[in-house]
């Protein structure tokens, strides 16, 4: 069984020989980088380099996944905002959005631009993919993600603004999730063309550390269901934070399966959802695999395997300064721990 | 002066002016204690900050989330505003200013916000750089203003990591700078390796060291009082 194999039967719900470990978030590393002499900043604007670098995580470490993009701003750029990719940074800065959309609570009834589809990164990301699957999808799956609709509208206006409007003006922010939605289902359309095996759904500023149960089934859950219900491949929803007090929502929303982070219980998760439900997690991708040592590594593996989850899966991005031999232990140990079980 | 009953009156009227997230309420209440010729610093804290107290224990009991803190926090600004102009400089042994800001890659300022926001109540001097600041802006900062603490801010993972080269940095120059780190994905065990002095891991968080520290500089106020 090839790590393709592994994932695609895993998302079916097929018998597989192990848990797979894998990603559906960026998990580039320096160590790829630095092989193919590209620079970080460059990857984010060249299809190319993009494809090739998440393609090393594979082929350097065996890691059961390709994933494109890097950052989180392509949606927010085809909606207009401007961003920063941080050109002359010497080490590895994220890009963030330099621009917002909507400025104040006036101009949040925006529309839809028509030709979203072919604005901003969208048609990189469209090549990046292809080139992609060329080279490694026939070996692994390859997954793309988009993010939620609320966390969308947290990049496009200000988040400080959007948290008390939810507040205070909750049909307003509803009508621009809306429109989020819409946008987001538009652009996982195009990745699905160009060949994604699974997509996930980033919905991170929804978390149950900020907000309460009550707004996140009211406000965030519509537009989220709108998303997930568009998306027509594989679909996996993330959210950081403590989100055992909306797993179920989560799993509600209707995506193939849930992503969680280190602050979720998922032996409690796995409780509440059955042992039916693909629940993917958990590990402390930097305080882990980048600082940890190896045995910290391994053993964190064995919680993951040992609490329930359907596949290894980092809490985040995995961040790219993590050490080689790390990121062995962690396949070691799933290959080994995970094949036991 | 105002007799007793009718400075409660006012000072409950600005704690739950803070507590309601009602900004005219605070307004109107800060208005009344200048009118009525009350101690402004004791306004603040006895109705503003008391009433901020309440919104961090609504917040660890989950009853209030993020959006209720953030209009909480506009309403005792709104008090703050008319109060300030008539605080008198405040002896508490522990005036100074502060460097704070979120770090380069990152643009999240909520708890950044807050934790300037009980800075701005205990009157001290905040130095704000804002956010997706510049490394080595904030060592610029501190050795510009000579101030006692910096606090340093990040809510991805993806931006925490410039935090250490700023430390480092700052405490070659100035090793009794005091180094506070805050956000998500920061933890005592990094604070500690990075040699920081205080980390608060979330807005709650922050919101509740930074109370602690105003509560601490209350009791010294109180005690000054009674000698």
């Amino acid at each position: 069984m090839n790590p393709r194999e592994r994932v695609l039967k895993l998302f079916r719900k097929e018998p597989i020989d192990r848990v797979p470990c894998f990603s559906g978030m960026g998990n580039i590393t320096e160590t790829g980088i630095n092989k193919l002499g590209y620079r970080f900043a460059g990857i984010h604007l060249d299809a190319k380099q993009m494809a090739d670098t998440a393609a090393t995580t594979y082929k350097l470490f065996g890691y059961e996944c390709g994933v494109v993009p890097v950052d989180l701003c392509v949606e927010a750029e085809a909606m207009g905002c401007v961003i920063n990719v941080y050109p002359q940074a010497e080490g590895i800065l994220y890009p963030t959005i330099k621009e917002k959309l909507v400025h104040n609570e006036d101009e949040m009834n925006i529309s839809l631009p028509p030709d979203i589809a072919s604005r901003g990164r969208v048609p990189l990301l469209r090549e990046a993919i292809r080139l992609l699957k060329a080279d490694i999808g026939n070996d692994v799956a390859v997954g793309s993600y988009v993010l939620g609709p609320f966390t969308l509208a947290g990049q496009i206006m200000e988040l400080n603004d959007l948290l008390k409007l939810s507040f205070k003006k909750a049909d307003k922010v509803a009508k621009l999730l809306d429109v989020m939605a819409d946008a987001i289902i538009i652009v996982a359309k195009e990745y699905e063309k160009a060949g994604v095996d699974y997509i996930t759904v980033r919905e991170m500023g929804a978390t149950s550390d900020v907000l309460s149960p009550r707004v996140f089934k009211s406000l965030i859950m519509p537009p989220l269901q709108k998303v997930l219900k568009g998306i027509s491949t594989y679909s996996v929803l993330h959210i950081c934070g403590k989100t055992n007090d909306i797993v179920t929502f989560m799993m509600e929303a209707g995506p193939t399966a849930i992503s969680v982070e280190q602050k979720n219980d998922v032996a409690e998760s796995r409780k509440k959802l059955g042992a039916d439900a693909l629940i993917f997690g958990n590990f402390d991708p930097y305080n882990v695999l980048v600082s940890g040592s190896e045995e910290l590594v391994r053993s964190s593996m064995r919680k993951c395997i040992d609490d329930g989850v359907s596949a290894v899966w980092p809490g985040c991005d995995i961040w790219p300064t993590v050490p080689p031999q790390n990121m062995f232990a962690m396949m070691d140990e799933i290959k080994n721990y995970g094949g036991k079980k | 002066m105002a007799d007793e009953a009718r400075k409660k009156e006012i000072y409950e009227k600005l704690r739950n002016g803070v507590i309601q997230y009602d900004e005219d309420a605070c307004r109107e209440g800060a208005q009344e204690a200048v009118d009525a010729g009350l101690d402004a610093n004791e306004a603040i804290f006895d109705g503003l900050v008391s009433g901020m107290e309440e919104v961090g224990r609504l917040f660890e009991a989950q009853e209030y989330f993020v959006p209720e803190i953030l209009m909480c926090a506009d309403a005792l600004y709104a008090g703050l505003e008319i109060l300030k102009p008539h605080c008198k400089q405040m002896d508490l042994g522990v005036k100074g200013s502060v460097v704070i800001g979120t770090v380069e890659g990152d643009v999240h300022d909520i708890g950044k916000n807050l934790v300037k926001m009980m800075f701005d109540v205990a009157g001290f001097t905040v130095y704000d750089l804002g956010r997706d600041v510049p490394l080595d802006k904030f060592v610029e900062e501190q050795l510009k203003t000579d101030s006692e603490l910096v606090c340093l801010s990040a809510m991805m993972t993806t931006s925490m990591v410039g935090m250490p080269k700023v430390i480092e940095k700052i405490k070659e120059k100035n090793p009794n700078c005091m180094i506070m780190i805050g956000g998500a994905p920061t933890s005592k065990e990094l604070a500690d390796k990075w040699g920081a002095d205080g980390y608060a891991e979330d807005a709650s968080n922050a919101l509740k060291e930074a109370i602690k520290m105003v509560a601490f500089l209350k009791k010294l106020r109180d005690e000054k009082l009674k000698k």
